[in-house]
């Protein structure tokens, strides 16, 4: 059976009581619904809350104080004997974490208690926090799962809490949103799993007594494995199936349409976990599967990365500026993000992979923010177009400081957390590209623009000096300010911006060491086949 | 007994439970307080039987009762039993390769049984219709006393089923083996043609009939051929004089050629499939149901005997290889491209069922393609049992959910399911959960089956390629061709996700055409969360491991002969 070591006991409990908050109202007399959402949502918020106190003291026990430097490539922290799963099959229960994954599963165990808190008064409570809480279960189990079939199980169970999220609880083109999200993802996982598939049928027998197929899915055993894939072709398509069903859920360009619509859609606490958590999925899975066990295909394909991240950071950032809709501004402007991300891999320096994940970490406190004060924005507006309204200063002044923190910290502004990775990022891509670094350097100059621009007609410009414009669907009633469950939220995520922004060695030198170990154990010998000097 | 010693009667204790069944209901529902006076007496003695009947023996229900008990009861011996081993006669051979089907068919026999019970309702309290009443309260009334009445007749034919299943799992004669199949075959024509007042159910069966029995008269054909050619029709015998013969005599391929013609309708491959998605959609769901899982199986066990166990030549290709590849392609790409197109839901599953046997089918042809080695036959023999086994929860599981849709009008327009999400969000999260697994979406148990399906092929053919090659076309150029039929399965997998996720996302977003909640039929409704929570747990916990156990045990008894 599967043991009680803290990651899967981490993993296991929302997911446990998420189901079970789901399905026993079901079986209660439906007397007291009212009194069942109070408690529903109660019990969820407690767990969250439980596990993030818990995910927090873990981190703070087992990560102070490690030198990462000593911990060669493949050696995680907080593992669990493995158990298996599907003897016949070769899937075991395998946990563990490094500094690839710690920040996170910190980061989805603070965000999920902050977008349960966001929507506090959710309608059909009873069902909305609980699927929250199973999304905890799925999203941590991703971040956890050291074997691929457990890791594509939780991979895919992200998608059903998400789906369900934006069909019931989305805004009024939802249908049309969720589908879109489902096909995209699904069919990229799909993709995904082939790849999955062909690497599963190259691992070495000896897998565990009982199996009928001698393979096994374990990653560690797979990592450890001389040449996972003899042949250089299959290998190189492999990578390339990977890279389809990451770039998908990051989402880099050609296949990002489905981002947009799925936030616009979504429910706030949705839309904060779709950008926190569910994005940066796609760039662990990346580095923790295709670049670690493929370097000398990356290695291969670094024009590609190039090319895809450029197309996601110019365009996203390009199409931002004609963007009228908040939400769909701040999506695009995550395709604009993420596309740093590739850029930070892509140079295959520490500094750039370490600036990459900072950036999955500062843009996981940064847009949850910016969702949750659009979310705001639309409840208290009831909009979301940018130049509907003029002035929420005047109205609304703790919603327009969030706002200009958040939009302050998606652009780059120092000392908040997005800067730091941004520099890294930058540095990095001059070290290895030289010159080719004017161009996302522009576009972030491209951010500031679109950004500022919202901020004076949203914000600040008023015609008149007392009343600002309301926009229409206001029906002439006043505006309200955030609730104070909304304002606690948006208040930690601000705050926490700006620690990490002041203080980012906090997460950074952990990962920046991370970084040098993953390029020194993993990339040297492809770099050298590949003739660069590394 | 005279027929048989202590020791075969314990080997066969299930089927003389389902005889001992089939008897009872014949004769329990007659019980009455007849009596019979002593000629030139005044006595009268109670004979029981006739009369008028007691409250109990009357009760219409009474019928649906003993059969459940019956075939739970059965499926338990025949669990505890699984491994009992033996002769019975001359014609029959227990052993743990014929106790897995018969759990698989009885499995389904119990699922059907639980439908039937709602989808053909007994009623204890109807009257006879009065003048008084208005017209509809009297054709509901009739229509009431109707279904009170068959009670008897379906369960009969449905025990009938399970007996004729049974005993064909266990066969070891050909002769013995036909007999069985038209014994679950008519009387399965029977159950499809049950409702004969309806226009469909009627034209369904007759269909059906007609196809079944020209398919099964060309076996028969197939048979004599081969009876012909040998002289005996035992499978020893067979497999015995096969391994001796030189080369193939034309007049035994021939006669096992026909006979792939009856097996082929009975798992529903292409061309012969083509009155399955009628009988299905004019069936009543427990019935279609009861065809997609185990007559379908049943077809398998044949195969099985006849392709692995008799034809299968120690090394080199088997004649039939390059036809049952073939068909295999060609019979999972028409029934998902059919089923893409369909709106019919019992249709979709019809189609379906046609695909999934056009991949069970593709681990047969790689079998016989004469490159797989024992471990890799035996594990494509795991698979496709175990995929046979794991249907009966997936797709008998979406036929319960049909027939709960019946039990309230209709469920051959895909209108039907529309915004069960909203009404029953537990009947329809369990019906994705089926719609999944039947798309074979990790980790459900149909991912499971399919998944080690796909492993045998591969592990049988991966090696031929060369893997000095450098590019992907190169090495696709030197492998044997069954590493085809595993690309095959795999873009078939990916077709099907479409068709089944309209169905599964039909529920949750077109608006239902009426709210009102399903008929409140407790047992259905437990036996489709079994189900749907089977299939989660075996695709996902070591349950799964040791179903896969007791098969591979099953499969090593079989190989092994």
């Amino acid at each position: 059976m599967i043991g009680t070591d803290p990651l899967t006991v981490l993993t296991l409990t929302p997911l446990f009581v998420g189901f079970g908050l789901l399905i026993l109202p079901q079986l209660l007399p439906s007397k007291n619904a009212k009194s069942i959402q109070k408690v529903s949502r109660n019990i969820s918020f407690g767990v969250a809350l439980g596990l993030f106190t818990f995910a927090t003291y873990l981190s703070c026990k087992n990560f102070s104080g490690i030198d990462w430097l000593d911990i060669s490539m493949g050696d995680y922290i907080l593992t669990n004997e493995p158990t298996t799963l599907i003897s016949s099959i070769g899937v075991s229960w395998i946990v563990g974490a490094d500094a690839l994954s710690l920040p996170m599963i910190w980061l989805t165990a603070l965000l999920i208690p902050l977008s349960m808190l966001v929507e506090w008064d959710a309608k059909k409570g009873h069902l909305f926090h609980p699927l929250i809480l199973i999304m905890e279960g799925a999203l941590l189990g991703v971040f956890v799962a050291l074997d691929l079939f457990v890791f594509y199980v939780f991979w895919e169970l992200t998608l059903i809490p998400m789906f369900f999220l934006i069909l019931v609880w989305g805004g009024d083109d939802r249908k049309y949103a969720s589908m879109k999200f489902f096909i995209y993802t699904f069919t990229a996982s799909v993709v995904m799993l082939i790849g999955i598939l062909v690497m599963y049928f190259s691992t070495d027998g000896g897998a565990s007594a009982g199996s009928l197929t001698g393979h096994h899915f374990d990653l560690i055993a797979m990592a450890a494995q001389d040449t996972l894939i003899e042949t250089e072709g299959l290998r190189h398509m492999v990578w390339l199936l990977l890279l389809i069903g990451f770039a998908t859920k990051m989402p880099s360009v050609p296949v990002h349409t489905w981002l947009p619509d799925a936030h616009v859609q979504a429910p706030t606490a949705g839309s904060m976990l779709l950008a926190g958590v569910m994005l940066k999925m796609g760039a662990y899975g990346f580095l923790r599967i295709a670049v670690s066990l493929f370097p000398e295909s990356t290695v291969t394909f670094i024009p590609l990365l190039v090319v895809l991240g450029m197309a996601s950071l110019v365009y996203g950032a390009w199409v931002c500026m004609g963007q009228t809709n908040l939400k769909r501004m701040v999506a695009y402007s995550s395709v604009s993000h993420m596309g740093l991300i590739f850029l930070g891999i892509a140079t295959m320096q520490p500094l750039g992979i370490a600036g990459a994940l900072f950036m999955m970490f500062a843009h996981g406190l940064i847009s949850p923010l910016l969702f949750a004060v659009a979310g705001a924005f639309k409840h208290h507006y009831h909009t979301l177009e940018i130049g509907s309204m003029r002035g929420i200063a005047h109205h609304s002044p703790y919603l327009a400081a969030h706002m200009m923190l958040g939009w302050m910290g998606s652009l780059g502004l120092p000392l908040l957390a997005g800067f730091v990775a941004e520099v890294a990022i930058l540095i990095a891509f001059w070290m290895t590209f030289g010159w080719l670094v004017v161009l996302p350097a522009l576009t972030l100059i491209i951010t500031a623009m679109y950004y500022l621009s919202s901020m004076q007609r949203t914000i600040f410009e008023s015609n008149d000096r007392h009343n600002g414009i309301l926009p229409e669907s206001l029906h002439g009633e006043d505006p309200t300010d955030v609730t104070w469950h909304e304002n606690t939220g948006m208040f930690i995520l601000g705050a926490l911006a700006i620690l990490f922004g002041i203080l980012p060695f906090i997460f950074f030198d952990m990962m920046s060491d991370w970084s040098t170990k993953f390029l020194e154990t993993i990339l040297v010998a492809a770099l050298e086949n590949q003739g660069v000097n590394p | 007994m005279i027929f048989l010693t202590n020791e075969e009667m314990q080997l066969i204790i299930p089927e003389l439970i389902m005889l001992v069944g089939l008897l009872g209901i014949i004769l329990i529902p007659n019980f009455g307080d007849a009596k019979i006076r002593l000629p030139l007496t005044k006595i009268h003695l109670p004979i029981l039987i006739g009369g008028k009947r007691f409250k109990p023996t009357s009760n219409p229900k009474l019928p649906n009762r003993l059969t459940l008990f019956t075939l739970v009861v059965a499926f338990f011996f025949g669990f505890a039993d699984r491994v009992a081993t033996g002769d019975v006669g001359n014609a029959l051979s227990v052993d743990s390769f014929s106790r897995v089907f018969f759990l698989i068919f009885t499995a389904a026999l119990i699922l059907s049984t639980i439908s039937a019970a709602h989808r053909i309702p007994a009623r204890s309290n109807v009257k006879p219709p009065n003048e008084s009443d208005s017209e509809s309260l009297v054709s509901r009334k009739i229509d009431a006393l109707i279904d009170n009445r068959r009670q008897v007749d379906f369960h009969i034919i449905l025990l009938m089923v399970g007996l004729g299943m049974s005993l064909m799992a266990m066969a070891n004669h050909l002769f013995m083996l036909f007999v069985c199949i038209e014994l679950a075959s008519l009387s399965s024509y029977i159950l499809v043609a049950f409702h004969k007042e309806s226009a469909a159910g009627g034209e369904a069966g007759m269909k059906y009939f007609i196809v079944g029995s020209v398919a099964s008269a060309v076996g028969i054909y197939g048979m004599s051929l081969l009876y012909l050619w040998n002289g005996d029709l035992s499978f020893d015998g067979l497999a015995a004089s096969w391994a001796a013969a030189d080369g193939i005599d034309p007049l035994a391929g021939i006669g096992v050629g026909l006979m792939l013609v009856a097996f082929g309708f009975k798992v529903g491959a292409a061309p012969f499939h083509l009155a399955a998605p009628d009988a299905y959609s004019g069936a009543s769901s427990p019935v279609a149901g009861l065809l997609a899982t185990a007559s379908k199986a049943m077809g398998f066990v044949a195969m099985i005997r006849i392709l692995i166990g008799i034809t299968l030549p120690v090394e080199g290709e088997a004649f039939w290889f390059v036809t049952i590849a073939l068909i295999s392609v060609i019979t999972m790409t028409w029934g998902n491209l059919a089923a893409l197109t369909s709106d019919n839901p019992k249709r979709i599953l019809a189609y379906s069922s046609v695909a999934h046997a056009g991949y069970m089918l593709a681990g047969l042809a790689a079998i016989g393609s004469g490159i797989a080695s024992i471990a890799a036959t035996k594990l494509i023999l795991i698979a496709i049992i175990f995929h046979l086994a794991v249907l009966v929860l997936f797709k008998f599981g979406a036929f319960l959910v049909l027939s709960l849709l019946e039990t309230e009008g209709r469920s051959h327009r895909l209108e039907d399911l529309y915004g069960l999400g909203k009404r029953e969000p537990l009947m329809a999260g369990s019906m994705f959960v089926f719609m999944l697994s039947l798309a074979g979406v990790p980790p459900l148990a149909g991912f499971l089956s399919k998944f080690l399906m796909i492993n045998g092929i591969v592990n049988a053919s991966v090696a031929s390629g060369s893997a000095g090659s450098v590019s992907v076309i190169g090495w696709m150029g030197t492998v044997n061709p069954v590493f085809w039929l595993a690309i095959a399965i795999v873009f078939n997998s990916a077709l099907s996700i479409f068709y089944y996720l309209r169905i599964g996302l039909v529920m949750f977003f077109e608006a239902p055409e009426t709210d009102n909640p399903l008929k409140s039929a407790t047992s259905l409704r437990l036996a489709i969360t079994v189900c749907a929570l089977l299939t989660v747990i075996l695709g996902i916990t070591s349950l799964g491991d040791s179903v896969l156990d007791i098969i591979s045990n099953a499969v090593e008894t079989f190989i092994g002969n």
